[in-house]
């Protein structure tokens, strides 16, 4: 069944947005990030046009965000102290970003900082974590706990002026650190579409060694405001929110966010951490892929703009 | 004085001849064909089921009395111009080992749907000069060469190929010579295939009359594409109450979103 998208002005098949929608929650239930990483490509590969694929891919993350840090929240995973401390930087880096985007979309180079980005991000964070992982569950099959955090070890960055303490998270640090990771994370989040769970959650796991589930659910929140102002600013400035697009990938992405929560929950740290890992990787070498393969054809359409 | 038979026969097939050329002269400015046209909708419109349309341009060529006989019939050559907008095209190259844009060219007021329709195969129909004449072809809205100082001919030369070609795999521009059927020697339907992805807009179609590669007459007909209903609502919502649309967006996102949860608790 076809469905007419109003502002992406083409007709997609009901049952492939929401079977897009339903996986892309699944994953992001599973892992705390928020999809938009795997579902703005995808949008762009059926069709749509790139800025609503970016600005409607905010709409969708920011509600499997809303189903699966409730999720989250009742099971005492969700460390709202930090998250809120996350939120305020990434507000920073929300606007900034759609600042950014918007001009960039005048020069028309979007694609090539998307690409770029992209790699490089996906890449070294996806083998960072992959090797980190494999180490871990090879102790562990050693006998020797894996043990990410040492009792009392503050590092560099913990240490700069106001300290605050996380008790849900079982942590103390610095604001400062979490202030700029949340500003990075807007930024990239909204340049590129995706909610920088990718970013937050690995960040989170290794820099400041929060335990992994409460990882995910801080994530999911952080994710959840950041996306709702991404969303309220595209809207306004580069007007290509699509809410048909947007409540059909909805529908399918509360429902497969429940799914993956509940699955997210079963899994150990490490399992946790080597599936992201692979998922990550797997996403950055279709990128290169796209950068460092001969191109089918050399020329593309970039734009096309109606005169009004 | 008698004359010859032969010069007889001779002096009366040169008067016809010249009889014959004058009333030919004569006649080609008062029995040229007219040429009328009817669509069979003016304005398609885009509601949530939209998924492209096709219109149908009937056509009758009328003659008169005088109007001289076409040994060869007639051939009819459509092209159907789209509102107007700007494609920026690009192109990759090879930086070390990454492939990245190198190169990008604009092109401003062209036509963001084009089709061009024929009964025959186009080239059958029109020699350049004619097709040039009545505009068949993407190619003549595009500036020329030469209107673009200090790159290269090969350069434009790549450029206007492939937004010809990237065009054509867009359905943004289609040649179709099957699309006008001649019902009698004189009427004839011409079937316009619009893609979902046409634009919203003033549409032209364009329609001559040609006899032995000639154009004889013709004649235009528009139809208007918009949104309607719920969609004309949702994109006009989202340009004219940009916070409203967005905060109600956001809304809807977080109540599915809320309601699922609720939906699947357990316990």
């Amino acid at each position: 069944m076809q469905l007419y998208l109003p502002i992406a002005e083409l007709p997609l098949n009901l049952f492939l947005l929401l079977g897009m929608g339903g996986a892309i929650g699944f994953i992001s239930g599973l892992f705390g990030v928020g999809g938009g990483f795997l579902l703005t490509p995808l949008l762009i590969f059926v069709g749509v046009p790139a800025p609503v694929a970016v600005a409607t891919s905010s709409v969708h993350i920011a509600a499997s965000s809303v189903t699966g840090s409730l999720t989250y929240w009742r099971r005492r995973a969700l460390d709202l102290k930090l998250g809120s401390v996350l939120v305020a930087g990434g507000l920073v880096g929300t606007v900034a970003g759609v600042l950014f985007f918007n001009q960039m979309r005048k020069l028309g180079h979007l694609d090539l900082v998307i690409t770029l980005s992209y790699v490089t991000l996906l890449m070294s964070v996806g083998c960072l974590m992959f090797v980190e992982s494999i180490g871990a569950l090879v102790e562990q099959r050693k006998g020797k706990p894996a043990v990410l955090r040492h009792a009392g070890e503050h590092r560099w960055y913990e240490r700069m002026p106001f300290p605050m303490r996380f008790h849900r998270s079982k942590m103390s640090t610095s604001v400062i650190p979490l202030i700029v990771l949340g500003a990075i994370i807007g930024f990239i989040g909204t340049v590129l579409g995706i909610g920088g769970g990718f970013l937050v959650v690995p960040a989170l796991i290794y820099l400041f060694r929060v335990p992994t589930s409460v990882v995910v659910g801080t994530s999911l929140f952080q994710i959840l405001i950041t996306m709702i102002v991404a969303t309220l600013l595209h809207a306004v400035i580069s007007q290509a929110v699509d809410v048909l697009l947007a409540m059909t990938l909805v529908v399918g992405g509360v429902i497969g966010a429940q799914f993956g929560a509940r699955t997210g929950q079963a899994l150990k740290g490490e399992q946790f951490r080597l599936l992201l890992a692979l998922l990550i990787l797997i996403v950055g070498v279709r990128f290169a892929f796209d950068i460092i393969g001969a191109p089918q054809d050399l020329y593309s359409i970039n734009a096309t703009v109606l005169d009004r | 004085m008698r004359r010859s038979p032969t010069t007889l026969a001779g002096f009366r097939r040169r008067l016809a001849a010249a009889l014959g050329l004058a009333l030919l002269a004569s006649s080609i400015p008062a029995q040229a064909e007219d040429l009328i046209l009817a669509l069979s909708t003016r304005e398609v419109a885009i509601t949530s089921t939209y998924t492209g349309a096709e219109i149908t341009v009937f056509g009758l060529i009328e003659r008169d009395a005088r109007t001289i006989a076409r040994t060869g019939g007639y051939d009819i050559v459509a092209q159907v111009q789209g509102p107007t907008g700007e494609v920026t095209v690009q192109r990759k190259g090879k930086f070390g080992p990454i492939w990245l844009t190198d190169d990008r060219q604009k092109y401003a007021k062209i036509p963001l749907f084009f089709s061009i329709l024929s009964s025959r195969p186009l080239t059958t129909v029109v020699d350049e000069a004619v097709r040039e004449k009545l505009q068949l072809g993407l190619e003549f809205f595009l500036p020329k060469p030469d209107a673009q100082p200090g790159r290269r001919d090969a350069d434009d030369f790549g450029f206007r190929n492939a937004l010809l070609r990237l065009r054509r795999d867009e359905r943004g521009l289609i040649e179709d010579p099957k699309s006008i059927t001649m019902i009698r020697p004189n009427l004839f339907t011409a079937r316009v295939v619009l893609p979902a992805t046409a634009p919203t807009g003033l549409y032209l179609v364009n329609l001559t009359v040609l006899a032995e590669g000639l154009p004889l007459k013709t004649a235009q007909a528009g139809f208007v594409v918009r949104k309607v209903g719920f969609d004309a609502f949702v994109a006009n919502a989202a340009r004219t109450e940009a916070w409203g649309y967005g905060l109600f967006t956001v809304l809807m996102a977080v109540m599915m979103g809320w309601m699922a949860n609720l939906v699947f608790r357990r316990d």
